[in-house]
């Protein structure tokens, strides 16, 4: 297969160190139970973990960080490769694409972060217990968005090529080990693991509403819904922080014009209050039942991109344990 | 217009005047250090130098492209910050941003415009709009509401406005004084003095969230359609550039597919008038 490269683990890491002359890597390191980005160098190419599901910390913070002056040049030109995002997290980048790249206010400053990073994006070949990207039809594999799509079967690395980028990643690689093209073999294994996950997520999410049934859930939703499941919401905004679509922000000003932008969430008190404190959503039924009609009816009249990957990290952060999975599977 | 290769980044203005149009209500003249045009009903996010920023539809021309006026109610933390400003100072701005209104529509109708209190501010611009295309329209009624007399701004324009052929004013005050002569009532009591060919009109509703709502209950009640009557939202507009989301209204972003709605285009959304 053409896009199918492959390479040895040894000369893949030995690859990696080199690599790090001219960009900054990011991969998901398991630290205790904690699996999360950490910046790689030369002592910790070995620890990167493979095909295992989501990192804590969700992609989008790369592309727009918790805070970041916008008016300053820093450094969003220094290039990056960021290995093992799983499909979730990359779906997630296509709502923001179509908010930051949007054609009529290109937002330069996220625009030179995603053109100066290759996203080697990787299959998962294992589940969580929230995972639920199949209900979404968002298979645990990446086939678009990211570069590269890499899986690890046994000494072998292989690396499946998705765009242009990824085609002059693997020139580049080619100066730093010996790749080869994958045997029709082991292509195949990785399609075999990446069906059983598939079938695996459908299983653990069967009778979970889909993307066509959320909206109107949602809509039909009566107030007691929300206030019952808004009651144990502290509005600590853990939801919309850790989301891989949340990307809502506030623009601080700073002396001599400068403007900071700070990622916000629509579950903090006052994210839609106007001059003389009118606030549409101040009470916090509202803000929540907010989000819900965010994701699952508005953005999806207004965008392409779904604004719910399945990722689960919402309700594994949720402090009140509230499970947007258990609202749906209730009203389905 | 505002910095291309960064759509955050404001030009530069300087405060020329300001006027205190009321107690509370202060316009201000300002000269933006670069080619800066708008055309009415669009607005644009005004930076007070470290403090903060806020949106403000302008209340000058659009026709008028070296100055631009902006009429600001001390409401909070921004405006406050504003209102003690002096001219000399620079403030910031960018955009234009939104839609604003589209005077082709108006032409051939009459234009029955509603404001209430600050709302006058848009609605200023659109009426010099409209003054420059009178040629074209049947005729263009205000009809204005304040809280009480010292509140009603522009009092020098609405003498103008008077004398304009084609133009009528009407003004209501909630709490009246003895210098008073005009109405008193809310702002809606004027739709009732006034004579409107309906099929041939447009309405146009500028105002504090409580009047915009009944405002649209009476046109609609006299029986205008629910694509002829425009309203000009207000919601947190923040970036002004459909991005950082705290203006969305249903499936609408205020900042990029309003401010300027029509009535027909956000109905089914019962939270409008929240």
């Amino acid at each position: 297969m053409k896009n199918f490269y492959s390479l040895l683990y040894p000369d893949w890491n030995s690859a990696i160190d080199k690599l790090l002359a001219n960009y900054s890597i990011y991969a998901p390191v398991k630290t205790g139970e904690t699996l999360d980005y950490e910046i790689i160098d030369s002592e910790n190419i070995a620890e990167i973990t493979y095909n295992i599901p989501k990192p804590t910390t969700p992609l989008k913070t790369f592309f727009l960080p918790i805070k970041e002056n916008l008016t300053s040049k820093f450094n969003s030109k220094s290039k990056k490769i960021i290995i093992g995002t799983p499909n979730c997290d990359i779906q997630g980048l296509k709502i923001q694409d179509e908010i930051y790249l949007d054609k009529d206010y290109i937002d330069t400053t996220y625009k030179e972060k995603r053109d100066n990073t290759i996203l080697i994006a990787s299959s998962c070949f294992e589940t969580q217990e929230h995972c639920h990207c199949m209900t979404y039809a968002i298979q645990p594999f990446p086939k678009e968005i990211a570069d590269i799509s890499i899986s690890r079967v046994d000494t072998r690395m292989h690396l499946e090529v998705l765009s242009e980028k990824g085609e002059i990643f693997i020139s580049e690689l080619k100066n730093y080990a010996a790749v080869s093209n994958s045997p029709e073999s082991e292509i195949k294994d990785i399609e075999l693991k990446q069906s059983k996950i598939e079938n695996e997520i459908t299983e653990n999410n069967s009778g979970l509403p889909d993307y066509k049934k959320t909206g109107k859930i949602v809509q039909k939703a009566k107030e007691e819904i929300w206030n019952k499941y808004s009651s144990k919401c502290v509005s600590c905004g853990a939801c919309a922080t850790i989301c891989p679509t949340c990307t809502c922000f506030l623009l601080i000003d700073k002396p001599n014009f400068e403007k900071v932008r700070q990622l916000d969430a629509c579950q903090y008190p006052g994210f839609e209050r106007v001059a003389g404190d009118e606030d549409a959503l101040g009470e916090l039924p509202k803000r929540f039942k907010n989000r819900y009609f965010c994701k699952y009816v508005w953005k999806p009249q207004k965008f392409k991109s779904l604004v719910c990957t399945g990722c689960g990290r919402c309700i594994e952060a949720c402090i009140g344990k509230i499970n947007k999975n258990e609202l749906f599977r209730e009203l389905a | 217009m505002s910095d291309k290769t960064n759509i955050y980044k404001p030009i530069r203005a300087k405060l020329l005047k300001v006027i205190t149009e009321s107690p509370t209500i202060k316009t201000f003249i300002m000269e933006p250090e670069e080619e800066f045009s708008f055309k009415t009903g669009e607005f644009i996010e005004l930076t007070v130098d470290g403090i903060g920023e806020a949106p403000f539809t302008p209340s000058s021309s659009p026709l008028e492209t070296k100055q631009i006026e902006v009429t600001v109610m001390k409401t909070g933390y921004v405006t406050e910050y504003l209102h003690n400003m002096k001219a000399g100072e620079t403030l910031g701005i960018r955009g234009p941003y939104g839609r604003g209104y589209p005077i082709e529509k108006f032409y051939d109708k009459e234009v029955i415009i509603l404001g209430g209190g600050c709302g006058f501010a848009p609605i200023r611009s659109l009426l010099y709009n409209l003054a420059a295309v009178s040629d074209k329209l049947r005729k263009v009624t205000l009809c204005y509401g304040s809280k009480t007399p010292d509140e009603c701004i522009y009092k020098p324009y609405v003498e103008e406005l008077k004398s304009t052929p084609k133009f009528e004013v009407l003004r209501t005050v909630d709490i009246a004084d003895d210098t008073w002569t005009e109405s008193v009532g809310v702002a809606t009591v004027l739709l009732d003095k006034i004579k409107i060919d309906i099929k041939n009109s447009i309405a146009v509703c500028c105002g504090p969230p409580i009047m915009m709502k009944y405002g649209t209950i009476r046109f609609l009640e006299l029986g205008y359609k629910d694509e002829d009557i425009y309203l000009s939202m207000e919601k947190n507009m923040s970036c002004g550039l459909g991005k950082c989301g705290h203006c969305m209204m249903g499936e609408y972003f205020v900042c990029k597919e309003g401010p300027v709605f029509t009535y027909n285009e956000i109905k089914h959304n019962p939270a409008i008038w929240e």
